[in-house]
């Protein structure tokens, strides 16, 4: 009887490895390796020289890593912030009217990003901001503010608003309630919704290739480039660089729920 | 002279097709302390938040310390509104919260400190003004919330039923606690509430709301006397109802005798209200009555009464020596009695 309570959570466990810390455990091996063809279950040879590579090529890893780290801070907090203000005006929409905007807001997340890259591509372009940092930014803005506003309209759905009434009425103005009452209040779901908008962009490539152009590298970009070339090893090693800073924006955000506590009203 | 707090003229109130307050007008002077009771749905919280500024009236005028407000945000007026359970800011302290409506009007850091202390010691939380509003109690969380919306000093404070929440022995707390705020600058208020006693207790005037109008306006002692309707009096509880006819000459003719009543109705049948108070027991009375049920309050005894076609609810002091089963008299002080005609369709039992 037990075993069959605990086969649904070993199912989980399973799901659990293979979808997430076998694929790891493979990049790790990769770039620490050199010669791994199938059938054989483990590399022939292990090496420290696709990181000694990387290492070597570091200006352009540098480069990237840091366009990437741009583009994703800036997306984050201008869809963390923007997302909170279009989560709050459409959850006080009453009727048609908000769910017109709620489906709106889940246009860009249910566009599959192919499509929304070729249609932001040409209004991007003809204003101006291909292959710039301020149109890849845009783009990347685009999807991101769809989850967070799609998030900030769950907040808000269960916000007591009459806090928000009481601090109008002790005398605030509406642009005190927002800096000294709503925002301190949602100081948690900011921090997660800046690490959604970060989460989107870090790991954007359609959108970065076709309104960057190749003129904006970001390191997935850089990564695509090493796949394409055959150099698995290498992507490999490039994949763990890509994969260190969402870990480390993880356990930041972890750390900083914990230490903000529940305070949403 | 000094202008009233509230003053409201012909302020009606609609959500769609329902009519929620009509032709509301009403002053409430400085220092006043005004009750509002209604049965539920009658509009009082609607009436709160179209004086606060959270509902727009469809017509008519608001004027605050004498200053229209009809088409001015909450935050611009001269009134704070607090909800029936206290919400305080969680993210800030007690202080904080306290000197929040201070914090907005930017005052000075030293008039705030000031003004915060003052506040909270009239409300005897000084010593809890670095706790986080979490760790209080309910009756502590009132306390706070009291002494946030005195500290601004508001001409007007709107209170929405601000006891119903509490047990029997915080409610009497908070009572103490909301007279005390109120004696420290005494401004308008206009409370809101379910409980009778509650409004007694406070009330320097009571206004009853029925279906979106305000249909008594009186003192207390005269309001449970001499309410102006029957569906008033209905209304407020009061426990006894006997049955009879007027003469048309200011006499009231029923089982328990014939009373010279203050109002003249004409002749016909009609209903004797009185309260409990107004029945005097055993001073060799008019009516044999037999008492049938005795029940023991912590400050009074109520008595019921089998008298000849009918019962009567009676009040007497605490330890009272009555017993199921004992043969008494019973009068009616008549200055305590309200008759009214006899309802269409209704007959006279």
């Amino acid at each position: 009887m037990n075993a069959m309570r605990s086969l649904p959570r070993l199912g989980l466990a399973a799901l659990l490895v293979f979808a997430t810390l076998l694929p790891l455990a493979f990049l790790v091996a990769l770039s620490v390796s050199s010669d791994w063809f199938y059938p054989n279950l483990a590399p022939r040879r292990w090496t420290g020289a696709n990181w000694d590579l990387l290492r070597r090529s570091g200006a352009v890893i540098f480069s990237s890593l840091r366009v990437s780290a741009a583009l994703a801070l800036a997306t984050g907090a201008v869809s963390s912030i923007s997302g909170l203000f279009a989560g709050r005006k459409i959850a006080r929409l009453d009727g048609w009217r908000g769910r017109v905007a709620v489906a709106c807001a889940f246009l860009p997340v249910a566009v599959p990003p192919l499509a929304l890259s070729i249609g932001l591509q040409y209004s991007l372009l003809k204003m101006g901001l291909g292959g710039r940092f301020s149109g890849v930014l845009f783009a990347h803005v685009v999807p991101a503010l769809g989850y967070t506003t799609l998030f900030f309209v769950g907040i808000f759905a269960v916000f007591d608003w009459l806090v928000e009434d009481e601090a109008r009425s002790l005398g605030a103005s509406p642009r005190d309630v927002i800096m000294r009452v709503t925002l301190p209040l949602l100081r948690r779901p900011l921090v997660e919704a800046f690490a959604l908008g970060f989460l989107v962009s870090w790991a954007q490539v359609p959108l970065t290739l076709l309104i960057g152009q190749g003129l904006v590298r970001t390191l997935p970009l850089e990564l695509m480039s090493y796949v394409s070339a055959g150099q698995d090893h290498l992507a490999a090693t490039a994949g763990l660089v890509l994969t260190i800073p969402p870990l480390a924006l993880l356990v930041v955000t972890a750390l900083a729920v914990r230490r903000l506590g529940a305070v949403i009203a | 002279m000094t202008s009233p707090a509230l003053e409201m003229d012909s302020v009606s109130v609609r959500f769609g097709a329902e009519t929620i307050l009509q032709n509301m007008t009403l002053q409430v002077g400085r220092g006043e302390r005004f009750v509002i009771v209604g049965p539920s749905g009658s509009g009082k919280t609607t009436l709160l938040r179209v004086i606060a500024g959270f509902v727009t009236p469809e017509g008519g005028e608001i004027m605050i310390a004498g200053l229209s407000a009809t088409a001015v945000p909450p935050e611009k007026r001269d009134a704070v509104y607090m909800h029936q359970t206290p919400i305080l800011f969680p993210h800030l302290t007690v202080l904080e919260n306290v000197a929040f409506p201070l914090r907005v009007r930017r005052l000075s850091g030293g008039e705030t400190r000031e003004r915060v202390g003052a506040a909270l010691d009239a409300m005897q939380m000084g010593r809890f003004e670095n706790r986080m509003p979490r760790t209080l109690s309910g009756g502590q969380k009132h306390r706070v919330a009291l002494a946030r919306a005195i500290v601004a000093r508001p001409s007007l404070l709107l209170l929405d039923e601000p006891f119903s929440a509490l047990d029997p022995a915080l409610r009497r707390d908070v009572r103490l606690a909301l007279l005390a705020a109120h004696s420290q600058y005494e401004p308008g208020v206009v409370l809101v509430t379910h409980d009778f006693g509650d409004a007694a207790g406070i009330a320097d005037r009571i206004g009853v709301l029925i279906e979106g109008e305000l249909t008594q306006v009186a003192s207390p002692a005269e309001l449970f006397m001499r309410p102006a309707s029957l569906a008033i009096a209905r209304f407020l509880n009061i426990a006894n109802e006997v049955h009879g006819h007027s003469d048309g000459g200011g006499t009231f003719c029923s089982t328990l005798g014939n009373f010279r009543t203050r109002d003249t109705i004409a002749a016909g049948p009609a209903i004797a209200v009185f309260s409990p108070a107004a029945v005097t027991i055993g001073l060799k009375g008019r009516t044999a009555a037999r008492v049938i049920e005795v029940r023991t309050y912590p400050e009074h005894t109520t008595l019921m009464l089998g008298i000849t076609g009918g019962r009567l609810e009676a009040a007497c002091p605490a330890g009272s020596s009555f017993a199921a089963g004992d043969e008494t008299t019973v009068d009616l002080d008549v200055d305590r009695l309200a008759v009214f005609p006899l309802p269409a369709g209704q007959r006279v039992e």
